[in-house]
């Protein structure tokens, strides 16, 4: 009855599905991917920047493709604090240039996915997965919204002996495979919007002081955001710019903002209204980060499945890291894969090799280190409010304190100190940040 | 707090490719009387695309077809009264850049 079957289905192409696809076409593993958008890619969005050292883990030859699927090598990246008048900029002049890269999902899981297809996997775009094949609860594959043939219209379904739900942060079918018992909470996830825009011809290098193969990536905190718990971002793309905002959307519902109104204040600040000067909007987007951490994690691998990528929750957002992640966990995921064939056993006794590897890396280990980080972000929303704008004034006084008497200079900036958030409160606020990182 | 600011969304909206489904929606209202009880109606402002208005009589209209698939409406909403799916495959938002 069963046209389809394949060892594994994969659901989803984004990094962490085609990197788990990758691998196990390494090995010979009949794969197929499915992807519900009409390319790879298509559906999806980030800030953002790639890390070279996971690329590599599936694309050795990276970042030396042609033609390259990233924009610019990340050769300065820092913050800006923004006040409701200015930027004080801290920016790192990265020693190797070749670490991470600014690019764009379209283009970046799409090369992704023609990289996995010349490796055998097989893709099916412009496909949803609407359930699984369930037995004694085993899950044996996965029904599709598409018919299963022209003489029956039934929707298809594909037999495999493991599924890997890569499907992203609306976990829909990790709960629906009842590896998660509830939703997420608004508190739980970081409603991010962005543009990507576009400057006239040459700007970019010059405006930004870039030559053709340096590129920024900035983290932008205080007014972009209306000093509420989140991050602005900029990052410089070949010939565009990714600008952009995120905030939890509990914060938004909180005090009832619309996201894009928040966005559209930040591109009016003098300094970005200047920066932006002449520029075109070619791409506007929204999209859900997960932060619902350790707590929140769903259990990662049942009796023929397994949950890799962002539908796991696996985003570091303290330290930026998303898609390397995704990548890791694809790659855990085929390594348990692996000996689930070896073994011949394919009940959640062999999958727990992927819990057992991802308890073991880095990346548990975080998730447990940042446990408690989206209640302290949100109970101490105020570290986005003042310091920003207190830093902007500090230094606004240091820098034009020429010419008067330099104790009367130090002194106002102790005052601001102490009306903006006392000595108390900026000890408190230390000892705070310095528990809450220990 | 951005009161002196009206932006229209569907501007920006505009910049978004998109395959419209015209046969199947895949944001529903379970239930409309729920709704005009809902004093909040967060919906009508963290939804990133204006999905969610209000038509005259101060119902909910759903405009699904300009729906980036972020999936905040799936949770935001208080009572948890809208239908969530992804669109069909090939559906929906298409990004060109992302």
């Amino acid at each position: 009855m069963n046209k389809y079957l394949y060892d594994v289905v994969i659901i989803g192409g984004g990094p962490a599905g085609l990197s788990t696809g990758i691998k196990l076409a390494q090995k010979g593993l009949k794969t197929l991917l499915i992807e519900r958008g009409r390319f790879c890619g298509a559906k999806n969005l980030f800030g953002g920047v790639v890390y070279t050292s996971s690329i590599k883990e599936i694309v050795p030859e990276f970042p030396e493709v042609d033609p390259s699927p990233v924009e610019r090598p990340v050769t300065e990246e820092g913050y800006f604090f923004l006040s409701k008048e200015g930027v004080v900029k801290i920016l790192h002049t990265k020693k190797r240039a070749d670490e991470s890269f600014t690019a764009l999902r379209a283009k970046f899981d799409a090369f992704l996915s023609e990289y996995a297809l010349k490796k055998g996997i097989d893709l099916a775009p412009k496909t949803k997965v609407i359930d699984f094949i369930r037995n004694n609860g085993f899950i044996e594959g996965v029904i599709v919204d598409r018919p299963t043939s022209f003489e029956d219209p039934s929707p298809a379904t594909i037999k495999a002996k493991v599924v890997v739900i890569a499907e992203g942060v609306n976990r829909l079918l990790t709960e629906k495979a009842g590896l998660v018992t509830k939703t997420f909470e608004p508190e739980e996830v970081v409603l991010a919007v962005k543009e990507v825009l576009q400057l006239p011809k040459g700007e970019l290098e010059a405006r930004f002081g870039l030559s053709n193969n340096q590129g920024l990536a900035v983290e932008i905190f205080g007014e972009i955001t209306k000093g509420l718990p989140g991050t602005g971002f900029l990052y410089t793309n070949k010939t565009t710019i990714s600008f952009g905002i995120g905030i939890f959307l509990k914060s938004l519902m909180d005090l009832n903002l619309k996201p894009y109104e928040i966005l559209e204040y930040a591109k009016l600040h003098p300094y970005f209204r200047e920066l932006f000067k002449g520029s075109e909007t070619l791409e506007y987007g929204a999209h859900l980060i997960p932060e619902w951490g350790i707590k929140g994690l769903p259990k990662p691998y049942g009796n023929g499945v397994l949950v890799v990528g962002d539908a796991a929750g696996l985003v570091n957002p303290l330290f930026r890291e998303g898609t390397n992640l995704a990548i890791y966990s694809g790659l855990m995921a085929a390594e348990a894969i692996f000996y689930a064939f070896e073994k011949g056993d394919f009940t959640e006794r062999s999958l727990r090799r992927y819990e057992e590897l991802f308890k073991d890396s880095f990346i548990y280990k975080d998730l447990v280190m940042l446990k408690d980080l989206k209640t302290f972000l949100l109970s101490n929303s105020h570290l986005f409010q003042v310091y920003p704008e207190m830093i902007y004034d500090i230094c606004s006084l240091y820098f034009s304190a020429q010419g008067r008497y330099k104790r009367d200079v130090i002194r106002e900036i102790f005052g601001i100190i102490k009306k903006k958030r006392g000595y108390w409160g900026i000890l408190r606020d230390f000892v705070k940040i310095g528990r809450f990182l220990w | 707090m951005v009161k002196d600011l009206t932006i229209n969304i569907d501007e920006k909206i505009s910049s978004v490719k998109f395959f419209v489904d015209e046969e199947f929606p895949h944001l529903r209202v379970k239930n409309h009387d729920l709704c005009l009880q809902c004093r909040d109606k967060f919906c009508l402002n963290f939804c990133p695309a204006g999905v969610y208005r209000l038509d005259s009589q101060g119902r909910i209209i759903v405009g699904y077809q300009a729906c980036l698939e972020c999936g905040s409406c799936r949770v935001g909403c208080p009572s948890r009264n809208i239908e969530w799916s992804y669109p069909r495959g090939g559906y929906g938002v298409n990004y060109k850049f992302g």
